[in-house]
């Protein structure tokens, strides 16, 4: 289980500091997919930055730490102090932009063995690596090619391989196929679902498409102005969400077969130097009352697994009704198994 | 067959290159007004009074007309003068009359080829080694001492910092000759040290020269460089800065700054006039220095040849080892 414990993590910039994770406590049960979403500046990407422990300026840990739940080759608990030194071996990353992260002028094989964990055994290293990539449907050779010599998909591929390879505990993939089109999307994000099945680690992805949220995590993670507003099983919270803001993200959802318009959520989120008083959603929450502008209502857990930040979770269920814009997202497949049998009708 | 046909290409651009300069280093001179041919028998004539008979000014100007390669119409001229350069004969020079063009550029060529291919190659070490150190740790204050090496260095006049570093290491502290004395004779173990000690000082003025625009160049390059998302990702991989700044930093920042240093080698036989003339240093810059002083068109000529010739090779060993450090170039997209 991976514990975070009140972080707050701070920008220092020209104008002053600025919190972008703002006191977030959570515990992450091992070996789900979990994911993170949220509006653009409402403190995911930061949120992964300092779960991978890639803290440095101008970002600091103003306060809280990270226990990984996992020892070291010490025999050592992981923390925030020493995740750096497990990079790639214990905590793994999927960068976003699978085009431009390989060195183009460096062959692939060679940008597989030159992390600190494989000196010295290079040649061992990479003859388990030629053997590993035809698991992630590349041929072997593809190793020995240069990045621009592989399509768009290939590339991401090889990312994934390299997150994978050295089964860590915990992989993050920050918008791993955001740069891909929708069928190369959906056989990545599958292939890394059969991966994390197998090795049985803890994925956590940020994305924006809701769609690939409710298709692939087990929890999902909706952060509001560096604050979480709701944490709790994916299903629970597509079918019955308790926070407004989830309500209106998931209304926002186009859905196949349904011709309602969408509901846009109105406003803007707040400039994290000018937070409003009380709730943070509440300049934009219909539920919104004279209690919301005054107290910030606490992240707490309103049934069990089902945490929500927000006075009147209760009534939210009420409000999905008067809005009348249920997404009929139930009807897409959930079903792995089926979506593993739809790409490959369609390959 | 794709490398060949890449090599072919490049080979006829090349030869298409030496053919416009030859071609043009032909007309350009032709289309100055005068005549070198009435300059140079006004010269005499004036030296010598009224003594001259028309017979021997006749006799004088058909002689000169073709040492200049000036008889005949401009077709012909043009013609004969594609087959000298074509067999390296430039003539006699007027000044070491009668000695060949060739012979001399063939003894100031190594002087010159010396000095400055290990000039330019220790200057672009140097300065691209201090460049993407102080590129990649540009947020560290002792960096920035490095990169102010190339700010303080770059915009001094050569000659400035060459009378400089004459004062300083020939006449305050005599630790080398003014000017250089070499040993005649064969090549001995002496005579090559004599040649090191000699060729010190004006080795020392081109490499400060030289040094300070590599070192801002691939600065920029690798604090550029530094932020692109694949060198980030191999941060967030657990690489040591050593690794990045070598395999990933200066791998891809390097491949302009070769560019510029393939160039810079090729213009050595026109970059060298001052550097010579101030240490009396025996090379082309030398001689052409000379031939432009005494009207020596012959000499001239050879020496602007020679620079097509070395500006064109130059382009075309780049564009034949560019593949070799660009794999996109190589195996194509």
């Amino acid at each position: 289980m991976i514990r975070l414990d009140n972080i707050v993590a701070t920008y220092t910039t020209q104008r002053g500091h600025v919190n972008a994770v703002d006191g977030v406590t959570l515990e992450i049960p091992d070996s789900i997919v979990m994911g993170i979403a949220g509006e653009s500046g409402c403190g995911k990407s930061t949120l992964m930055k300092v779960i991978y422990g890639d803290i440095g300026f101008p970002l600091s840990l103003s306060s809280g730490m990270v226990d990984y739940g996992f020892v070291n080759e010490r025999g050592e608990p992981v923390t925030t102090e020493n995740i750096r030194r497990e990079w790639f071996r214990h905590i793994s990353y999927i960068p976003q932009s699978s085009m431009s992260s390989l060195n183009p002028v460096v062959r692939i094989r060679d940008q597989f063995v030159d992390f600190p964990a494989t000196a010295g055994r290079k040649k061992e290293v990479l003859a388990q690596v030629r053997a590993f990539v035809p698991k992630l449907g590349l041929p072997p050779e593809a190793i020995d090619a240069y990045p621009h010599q592989l399509s768009g998909g290939m590339r991401q591929r090889i990312m994934v391989a390299m997150a994978t390879f050295f089964q860590p505990e915990v992989i993050l993939a920050d918008e791993p196929t955001t740069a891909l089109d929708v069928v190369v999307q959906k056989s990545i994000l599958l292939l890394l679902l059969d991966l994390q099945k197998e090795m049985g680690n803890t994925i956590m992805l940020v994305s924006h498409d809701m769609g690939v949220h409710y298709q692939i995590t087990q929890k999902m993670l909706i952060m509001y102005a560096a604050k979480v507003v709701e944490y709790a099983d994916t299903d629970d919270l597509f079918q019955r969400p308790l926070h407004p803001y989830t309500l209106m993200l998931i209304n926002s959802l186009p859905t196949i077969g349904d011709d309602r318009a969408r509901h846009g959520l109105p406003g803007s989120p707040p400039s994290l130097w000018e937070m409003p008083q009380g709730c943070r959603f509440a300049p934009r929450c219909p539920l919104a009352t004279a209690l919301c502008r005054k107290e910030e209502p606490p992240l707490l857990e309103h049934e069990r697994g089902r945490f929500s930040a927000c006075h009147y979770a209760a009534s939210v269920p009420e409000l999905k009704q008067t809005l009348q814009a249920g997404p009929r997202l139930s009807e897409i497949a959930h079903d792995t198994a089926q979506l593993t049998a739809d790409v490959e009708r369609d390959v | 067959m794709k490398l060949a046909q890449y090599v072919v290409q490049r080979f006829i651009g090349y030869l298409l290159v030496l053919f416009i300069g030859i071609t043009i280093t032909f007309f350009l001179p032709r289309l100055m007004p005068g005549d070198p041919i009435n300059n140079y028998i006004s010269q005499v004539q004036a030296r010598a009074g009224q003594s001259l008979s028309a017979e021997a000014t006749q006799q004088l100007r058909d002689s000169l007309a073709e040492l200049y390669g000036l008889q005949g119409d401009i077709f012909t001229q043009y013609r004969n003068y594609l087959a000298r350069v074509v067999r390296l004969d430039f003539g006699p020079s007027f000044t070491y009359y009668p000695e060949p063009v060739s012979n001399i550029l063939l003894d100031a060529m190594p002087w010159t080829a010396g000095l400055l291919i290990t000039t330019t190659l220790l200057s672009w070490l140097i300065g691209n080694s201090i460049g993407l150190i102080a590129g990649y740790f540009n947020k560290r204050r002792w960096a920035t001492v490095l990169e102010v090496v190339g700010i303080i260095l770059y915009p001094i006049p050569y000659y400035i910092l060459a009378l400089v570093v004459i004062l300083l290491f020939a006449y305050w502290i005599a630790l080398f000759p003014l000017s250089p004395t070499f040993l005649p004779g064969p090549m001995t173990w002496n005579k090559a040290v004599s040649i090191i000690y000699n060729s010190f000082l004006p080795a020392l003025t081109l490499i400060l020269a030289g040094f300070g625009w590599n070192v801002l160049a691939m600065k920029a390059l690798a604090v550029a460089t530094k932020e692109d998302a694949y060198v980030q990702f191999a941060r967030l991989k657990g690489t040591t800065d050593r690794t990045r700044m070598t395999n990933y930093v200066f791998r891809n920042a390097m491949l302009p700054q070769i560019t510029a240093l393939v160039l810079s080698l090729g213009f050595i036989f026109n970059g060298a006039i001052q550097t010579e003339v101030i240490f009396s240093y025996p090379g082309i810059g030398m001689t052409m220095r000379a031939a432009a002083g005494a009207g020596d068109y012959n000499l001239l000529y050879g020496a602007i040849i020679l620079t097509i010739f070395s500006v064109a090779t130059a382009a075309l060993i780049l564009d034949l080892i560019y593949p070799l450090f660009d794999p996109r170039i190589r195996l194509g997209g």
